[in-house]
């Protein structure tokens, strides 16, 4: 990745200009034409260095409060494939596998839910847990949210940490 | 907390395209528009207002972590004490290195994301916080990260699981 590279991602990462030609603005602050912006950005999705174009919304401005990170035991299950299923829910916007903490806490799949009420949410898990045959987990609702960031921010740390 | 603000149903459907692909063309609002069947100046009024409004944090791409050097990441959970929560959760959030960091209803009521270059910067920052906040590696859960499956963030704004905030439900 080019230094140009990093300065069109730091641009972006502040959001795409709500303007006709957003790229050709991102380009007149760096010193750059319209099209070689667009150019990098399309380099940088081949390469596999950004994945698709999205808009953070504030869900709970929408009334989408609700949320809930389960935990999941396998009992047994291939974690790869219990991920699998549980990834195909519509429902499920991320979902992990980690390492457990033998003995004291065993689930091994995390998943992340939302809704507009608990009960939503509650409902939704129970349906998933009778599908994918996993009947031994923990949900896990959040009541404070204290820091929500992307993990990787060019402006505060060039993407990469220390 | 203010009353939410108010949204109708175009901009919820505004909402749920944006969630979908955005195109990589020279002018993504006027195909968007297009889609949408307004004109692009519409749909910037639109997103320029849903942004002043704080419902709309901005659109951007999703940056993977390794090619930037990120390799190691982890989840941790605290059993922090009601009194003591804000004055931890504080503490933990400065660190660049935590993303996320909620509370929830639990005996491990403090859980945040860690990401670093390597698992041995990753460790060296967790012991720092653990330090810092007086808990030990036999209080908390530490769920090292072995392989991301899904992450996609989409919120089901129309349709059945509306509960009625395009008003046609």
């Amino acid at each position: 990745m080019e230094p140009r590279d990093l300065q069109v991602l730091a641009a972006l990462e502040v959001g795409l200009p709500l303007v006709p030609d957003p790229y050709g603005e991102i380009g007149r602050k760096l010193g750059m034409s319209g099209d070689e912006v667009l150019e990098r950005v399309q380099t940088l999705r081949d390469a596999g260095i950004i994945r698709r174009f999205r808009a953070r919304i504030n869900q709970r401005l929408l009334g989408i409060t609700a949320n809930a990170l389960v935990a999941w035991h396998c009992n047994g299950q291939a974690a790869e494939q219990a991920g699998a299923i549980l990834s195909a829910f519509p429902g499920v916007t991320h979902c992990y596998e980690r390492q457990p903490v033998p003995g004291r806490w065993d689930y091994t799949l995390y998943t992340v839910h939302h809704g507009f009420s608990r009960e939503e949410v509650q409902e939704e898990v129970r349906m998933i847990a009778d599908r994918a045959g996993l009947h031994e987990y923990v949900v896990l609702f959040s009541t404070d949210e204290f820091k929500r960031v992307p993990n990787v921010r060019i402006r505060e740390n060039g993407g990469g940490i220390g | 907390m203010n009353a939410p603000p108010q949204t109708d149903a175009l901009d919820i459907r505004i909402l749920d395209a944006l969630q979908q692909e955005i195109p990589l063309v020279a002018r993504p609002w006027e195909d968007l528009a297009g889609r949408l069947g307004v004109p692009e100046s519409v749909l910037l009024e639109r997103l320029e207002r849903l942004r002043h409004a704080g419902i709309l944090r901005g659109i951007s791409p999703i940056i993977e972590s390794r090619p930037l050097g990120l390799t190691a990441a982890t989840l941790v959970a605290l059993p922090v004490p009601g009194k003591r929560i804000r004055e931890v959760a504080a503490l933990i959030s400065e660190y660049p290195e935590v993303s996320h960091n909620f509370r929830r209803d639990h005996h491990y009521s403090l859980w945040f994301t860690l990401s670093a270059k390597d698992t041995r910067s990753l460790h060296a920052v967790l012991e720092e916080i653990l330090t810092r906040t007086g808990f030990s590696d036999t209080d908390i859960l530490n769920l090292p990260t072995i392989r991301k499956i899904k992450i996609d963030v989409r919120f089901p704004l129309t349709g059945k699981q509306n509960g009625g905030i395009d008003g046609t439900a």
